[in-house]
């Protein structure tokens, strides 16, 4: 059997293979604790990936469309201030304020899909702009305070007797397996993928691409507000400067997962285990003495040399 | 030649094959670093590694730890002012039950949850520079910011006689940056001659603080004088260029290098400097104390500040060197 480097499964053999040479590098000597492969170690890994992970879902299914976003981390803290205005400030329920601050994922998502898709611009353009109104907007509702949802959710809120902070991976799960089985197993996956493959063509087999491409930008902007919702709630503040500069990590995510940048390509399940395949370096690396100035550059030797390998294994496979 | 290789060689990779190369890797990889059970591990975090004075911290911390001897220090941070990525690393030490934390922290309420569960696991806290006043945490190192505020506040009125327009530079979300304004405001508004044309939000960087100089100036020729409750404007030896030093005075935090030169060269009139070093020894003694069962009497440790300007610069360059030499 061939196998293909990154896609879905041979994804998580990455990922456990990297928490396993992890585990080993770090195991403790003189006894004690292991200090990088225990369960609360795990946990913090989830909860901190899930912000990139809801995200690189929305990048996964865009640059599968052919298309790019750079608007998630900005869409992020703006749903994050969105949230924290309205509970924090006006009072409202948490649950409506989380719905109004995802409504501000979907306005944004909107936003860029009227611009790619009606006034034709570039994706790239279209959502450069997007990023640069959804900060600018966050940066005006707070005027550079930020809103303290903690004073207001006590601090032992436990939905469904799960506590606040695995929700983060929880949502992240929940939304992965709802869209891979979107992207697998329905004609819009199929159309999306199609979209990106041969736009042409697409249009001449009857995919609607306006609408297509319209889908995938709203549920792009719905899942950066979602994981600004969930941002907010879990650690209690909403804030302008959130998340500056993670959409550069997401779309990272999303191709180490598979997706093509030329679109065609592109797995929501490989997207989720790119922002775990970060997640477990970001945690191990701090555990290595120098690895807080080397974190960076090796992110990125990483995502090279996982796109370079999958790129001559798939060159081989044509 | 060289890509054809190579595409056979990932070609041939193999699920075995792959999981083969990755414990070849383990077995290379089995020689790194683990933790030594006789040490004691305290990881000091700054608020961000491109920050220039958190060096000095990290100096005096290893400095603190060598000569008490059994330390070992874990210096981590996030590369940029990314309080996410600080809590991450902050509950990623609670997950290795490190010895004791010492944090300056960017966000103290973000992080109050955190450092809260850090020392119900037992692990002892502290934060210097910027504080987490609502947290638990066992002590806070640093000076006492509304009064290094205040300072600045009344430096700056002195060399303009109680009368002037003047515009502030600060960083909005630090604890410690937004009580050092609350100073600079109380005392500015003492003097009824002062106004406060704009306080400006340089979001830590070094870069963008330059661009502010430079379109204020633009905006207000007429400005007496700048406050900044933070080094960015001393950080880089060209900020404070498109300021008429014959005109404008600069009042600022910080005293590491260049800010000296820029006093020397008249383009700043008063520095407040910190104890950069302390930071990192006191944090590391304060730690071992607290480990050792000996808890600070009260949470507060002051370290004082210096006041630097023209007439003892000298003096204080040489204090500086025999810091430096430790």
């Amino acid at each position: 059997m061939r196998w293909r480097l990154v896609s879905g499964w041979s994804a998580a053999l990455i990922l456990l293979l990297e928490f396993g040479c992890f585990a080993l590098i770090l195991a403790p000597r003189h006894g004690g604790p292991h200090t990088f492969a225990n369960l609360a170690n795990v946990a913090l890994i989830l909860k901190y990936s899930s912000i990139y992970g809801i995200g690189a879902i929305g990048a996964a299914i865009i640059i599968g469309s052919g298309g790019i976003d750079l608007a998630p981390g900005a869409v992020i803290a703006l749903a994050s201030v969105a949230t924290g205005h309205l509970f924090v400030i006006e009072a409202w329920p948490l649950w409506l304020a989380c719905c109004a601050g995802l409504a501000v994922g979907f306005a944004s998502g909107a936003l860029a899909a009227a611009l790619v898709v009606l006034a034709r611009l570039p994706p790239f353009i279209a959502t450069l702009g997007v990023m640069g109104i959804a900060r600018g907007a966050a940066f005006l509702i707070t005027e550079g305070r930020f809103y303290d949802l903690s004073q207001r959710i006590p601090a032992a809120t436990a939905p469904l007797h799960i506590p606040l902070s695995a929700w983060p991976g929880i949502v992240m799960l929940l939304s992965a397996t709802v869209f891979q089985i979107a992207m697998v197993r329905t004609a819009l996956g199929r159309h999306i993928l199609a979209t990106g493959g041969n736009e042409t063509a697409a249009r001449y087999a009857g995919v609607r691409v306006g609408r297509i491409k319209a889908f995938v930008y709203i549920a792009g902007g719905a899942l950066a507000a979602l994981s600004g919702v969930v941002l907010a709630v879990v650690q209690g503040q909403g804030k302008a400067d959130m998340a500056t500069g993670y959409e550069l990590d997401i779309i990272a995510a999303a191709v180490v997962g598979g997706a093509s940048l030329t679109g065609g390509r592109a797995s929501v399940v490989g997207a989720v285990i790119g922002s775990l395949i970060f997640g477990v370096l970001r945690n191990a690396l701090a555990q290595i003495p120098g690895g807080t100035f080397a974190d960076r550059l090796i992110l990125g030797v990483a995502v090279l040399v996982i796109v370079v390998m999958d790129r001559v294994a798939t060159r081989e496979d044509r | 030649m060289i890509v054809s290789r190579l595409s056979f060689l990932v070609s041939r990779l193999t699920v075995r094959r792959c999981v083969a190369i990755m414990f070849l890797a383990i077995t290379l990889c089995g020689c790194t670093h683990s933790p030594d059970a006789h040490m004691l591990r305290f990881a000091i975090i700054p608020k961000a590694l491109h920050i220039p004075v958190f060096a000095y911290a990290r100096t005096g911390a290893e400095r603190a730890a060598k000569r008490i001897g059994g330390i070992e220090i874990l210096w981590r941070g996030p590369e940029s002012t990314d309080e996410i990525r600080q809590k991450e690393i902050l509950e990623s030490f609670i997950a290795q039950h490190v010895d004791g934390i010492a944090i300056s922290c960017l966000n103290g309420d973000l992080l109050t949850d955190a450092i809260d569960r850090a020392v119900e696991a037992g692990i002892p806290v502290i934060t210097w520079d910027s504080d987490a006043p609502k947290s638990r945490r066992l002590a806070f190192y640093g000076v006492n910011d509304v009064e290094a505020g205040a300072a600045l506040g009344d430096g700056l009125v002195k060399l303009l006689g109680g009368h002037g327009r003047v515009a502030v530079i600060t960083s909005l979300g630090a604890d410690n940056l937004q009580k050092r304004l609350d100073g600079a405001k109380a005392a500015l508004q003492k003097y009824p001659g002062i106004e406060i044309v704009e306080i400006f939000d340089v979001r830590d960087d070094a870069v963008r603080v330059a661009e502010v100089i430079a379109s204020a100036t633009q905006r207000y020729p007429d400005l007496d004088g700048w406050l900044s409750v933070g080094g960015w404007p001393v950080f880089v030896r060209n900020a404070l260029d498109p300021v008429d030093s014959a005109r404008t005075k600069v009042v600022a935090f910080d005293t590491i290098p260049p800010a000296p030169d820029l006093v020397r060269a008249g383009k700043v009139q008063l520095l407040v400097g910190q104890k950069y070093f302390g930071w990192g020894e006191e944090s590391v003694k304060l730690l071992k104390r607290i480990t050792d069962g000996e808890h600070p009497a009260q949470p507060y440790q002051y370290s004082g500040m210096d006041i630097v300007t023209a007439d003892n610069l000298d003096a204080y360059l040489e204090q500086w060197r025999r810091w430096e030499a430790g």
